[in-house]
């Protein structure tokens, strides 16, 4: 997996089981939090099992956000929008959540493929409600338009108490991303991995792509942010959004990519950190090995399936063993 | 926010299935199969080629590092495409493939959970006999790749036991039967405390049922394409299969009544798309009664389960064995063969009333001494009983601070993780 997807496997999942299988109709209630906080609450009762109640909490906005009764703007219609009849948003949200929603099921298209398609949507709700501002943003870009009644800079949140910045204009969109991370370790890779991408970006194949940019220190864009917002022990990386990136189907890709810049670095940190450490017991191993050959030679222990004793596991015959 | 405000991440690495969810909720979000293909033209040549190999790579766009998938995703990708290799990192509920298991849960986490391991305290399970050393390796993982805050490796038959806290009064003594894929431990455990010296280990498990059940169905000539015969041996074995009470009586049943009793599979040939059919009949309570009479599955080991779940108890302290006898609590998938528990408590019944019957005899028979109670436990959780205990352990308070956090990992180092407190919400 390169980039995640937009999508949330475990609401996908539990959708498409009740459809399935709609005689094991049984009451449901569980919860799941993903990356950045936004956490979801599921439930079906047995008397109504066609109708799930769907509530999603946002990552708290820092202050300079404000937020539309509980909600960032447009979210409202978006979601009106992208789930139609299918959808009836309860006021107040359950306690804690930013959104209830109660979803009709039994009013999904009978067609398998505009079902599955509104299956994807629903488990999408991420996207839909988070992904509003940028979308309402980017639609009026591909028309060369700027939306109306925005400030210059518009601030949006994608973590918690942290936001990223846009400022829309008509021929372009510059988004702005301050980036920090907690671990000391995961500073230095970020930062590594942000400059090679900027590389990246110059490499023959890639001239269609958004420009992109990274800097130490705040980019002039950032001047009227509020001076809270623009520290980041990972520099700043600056995209441009021009028309042709967001035409047509494209549109929604570079929303939910926009919208999971942080959470994309972050977890290729994490993957590299991960392939260093195959890397590392990989030379662990090798030097092992010149040591044993240089012990005089003893009877070799044999080795005892299926449990191994308190020796250290060693790559090789690990990699041996799962061969078998 | 805290981590600790959150819920915690409850992870069960079994040989067989991974059990993945969130603390609190009642069911794993996934039950998928520990299972990783990876792409062994990539890690064949890292291993040389340094960083040329890196940029043909890269050129080639390919990200060969994350050119992996687990799960069932795995399955299908390995079938359709022979890139991949499938790497199984536990055996016999030890991990031993520690790149394909980091491989794994870093799947396990950002693809399907899809939530960021630093703001989550995390409970793993291990096998019970696991080495310190592993358990370490563990904590490296933990801590270094995925910067967890907080982490605790729950021995699984102690959390088995810990799923019967909400159902009833939380009873911490007993003994657990975890039948899994790819290990059975029998495991006594009086107040929360494992007995070290009293786990018996039993040399067949799931995996072995199932590899039984394909050998017969080959040996009876049914027609299968090789390549699929052991996942179908798995599915009969899933839906089929029950326990009998005696086999010779069943024998006589299926031949009275074959059209009752023969089950029917019907798969589809991968290469061909045509159908085909075999039938099932004797399988279907000839794979469980591997338990209990094991000489007819293996040659060099015939001692019934029943027997070492006596023998188990027997071994421990006088005092402790009636109420192990009282609470013989079931986990794993293979344990929900249909009847298992029928027939395990009515054989450990046996042993124990020959054994009361036989000591009153050898005392002049005048006094009756007071029958043992023999009760084994079933509840429709129990193919992730190991799962729902660490769900329901992790919710309590005293979990947080019975985690090794990543502030004491940085102090003294991966040591931190060779013993894991058992605390209070254990009782
Ligand atoms: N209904 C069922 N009837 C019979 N066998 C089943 C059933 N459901 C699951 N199994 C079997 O149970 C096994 C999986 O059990 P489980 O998930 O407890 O094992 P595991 O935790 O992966 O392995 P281990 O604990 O040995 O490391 C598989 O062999 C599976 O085929
Ligand atoms: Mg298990």
């Amino acid at each position: 997996m390169i980039l995640l997807p937009s999508p949330s496997r475990f609401l996908l999942q539990i959708l498409q089981s009740r459809l399935q299988n709609p005689e094991k109709a049984v009451e449901l209630d569980c919860h799941s939090v993903e990356f950045d906080d936004v956490r979801y609450h599921i439930q079906f009762s047995v008397k109504n099992p066609q109708s799930m109640l769907l509530s999603v909490s946002l990552p708290t906005p820092p202050p300079e956000i404000v937020f539309f009764s509980g909600l960032p703007f447009g979210a409202i219609e978006a979601i009106k929008g992208a789930y139609g009849v299918l959808v009836q948003i309860l006021d107040p949200p359950k306690d804690g959540y930013n959104l209830t929603m109660k979803l009709n099921l039994s009013k999904l298209p009978p067609d398998e493929e505009q079902r599955h398609a509104l299956l994807v949507k629903i488990a999408s709700v991420r996207e839909v409600v988070l992904g509003a501002p940028i979308r309402i943003i980017l639609k009026h870009l591909a028309s060369r338009k700027v939306a109306p009644d925005l400030d210059r800079l518009v601030a949006l949140v994608h973590r918690p108490n942290e936001s990223f910045f846009l400022v829309p204009q008509a021929e372009k969109v510059t988004i702005v991303y301050p980036m920090r991370f907690k671990d000391s370790v995961d500073v230095v890779l970020a930062t590594s991995f942000l400059q090679e991408f900027v590389e990246a970006r110059r490499t023959a194949g890639l001239n269609n792509a958004p420009p992109c940019q990274w800097s130490s220190s705040p980019p002039m864009d950032l001047r009227e942010a509020p001076p809270h917002s623009v520290t980041a022990n990972a520099g700043f990386v600056t995209f441009v959004i021009f028309p042709r990136h967001v035409e047509g189907r494209k549109l929604d890709r570079v929303v939910w990519s926009l919208l999971t810049f942080h959470a994309y670095v972050s977890y290729h940190v994490k993957c590299s950190e991960g392939f260093m450490h195959t890397r590392m017991r990989r030379r662990v191993e090798s030097l092992i090995q010149v040591l044993d050959r240089a012990k005089p030679e003893v009877e070799k222990p044999k080795k005892s399936s299926p449990r191994r004793s308190f020796k250290r596991l060693s790559l090789k015959d690990a990699r041996a063993n799962s061969n078998s | 926010m805290d981590a600790a405000d959150r819920p915690a991440v409850v992870i069960d690495n079994g040989t067989g299935y991974t059990k993945i969810g969130f603390a609190g909720n009642v069911e794993p979000c996934f039950i998928i199969p520990t299972v990783v293909a990876v792409n062994e033209s990539f890690s064949k040549d890292s291993r040389g080629s340094g960083k040329g190999n890196w940029l043909a790579q890269h050129n080639a766009g390919v990200m060969a590092d994350l050119d992996f998938f687990i799960g069932d995703e795995a399955l299908t990708r390995c079938r359709s495409s022979s890139v991949y290799n499938l790497s199984y990192p536990i055996q016999h509920g030890q991990v031993d493939n520690w790149d394909s298991m980091e491989r794994f849960w870093q799947q396990c986490i950002f693809n399907y959970l899809r939530c960021e391991p630093e703001d989550h305290y995390f409970l793993l399970t291990e096998s019970p006999l696991t080495p310190p050393e592993n358990r370490e390796y563990t904590g490296e993982i933990m801590f270094e790749t995925f910067n967890v805050p907080g982490l605790y490796i729950g021995v699984q038959p102690v959390l088995a036991l810990a799923a019967g806290y909400t159902t009833s009064k939380c009873e911490m003594t007993g003994v657990v039967v975890d039948v899994g894929h790819g290990a059975t431990h029998i495991v006594p455990v009086a107040e929360g405390y494992v007995i070290g010296g009293s786990i018996k280990s039993f040399p067949i498990a799931g995996r072995d049922v199932t590899l039984f059940i394909q050998q017969l169905l080959q040996e009876r000539g049914e027609h299968m394409p090789p390549e699929e015969s052991f996942e179908v041996a798995r599915r009969v074995k899933e839906m089929f299969c029950y326990t009998s009470s005696d086999i010779l009586k069943e024998y006589g049943k299926h031949d009275r009544e074959p059209s009752k009793y023969i089950k029917h599979w019907t798969g589809i040939k991968p290469k061909t798309g045509a159908p085909y059919n075999c039938d099932v009949g004797y399988e279907r309570f000839l794979g469980p009664e591997i338990f209990f009479n094991p000489e007819i599955y293996s040659s060099d080991f015939n001692t019934p389960l029943p027997t070492v779940v006596d023998s188990c108890i027997q071994s421990s302290a006088i005092d402790t064995r009636r109420a192990l006898y009282k609470n013989i609590v079931l986990s794993g998938g293979t344990t929900m063969i249909k009847d298992f528990h029928k027939r395990l408590q009515r054989d450990v019944k046996k042993i124990v009333d020959a054994r009361t019957d036989a000591s009153d005899a050898r005392h002049g028979g005048d006094v009756k001494s007071k029958p043992v109670e023999v009760n084994v436990v079933s509840h429709p959780i129990q193919s992730f009983a190991v799962w729902f205990g660490g769900s329901v352990l992790a919710c309590t308070p005293e979990f947080y601070s019975a985690c090794h956090t990543k502030a004491e990992y940085e102090e003294y180092g991966g040591s931190i993780c060779r013993a894991n407190p058992v605390f209070k919400g254990m009782y």
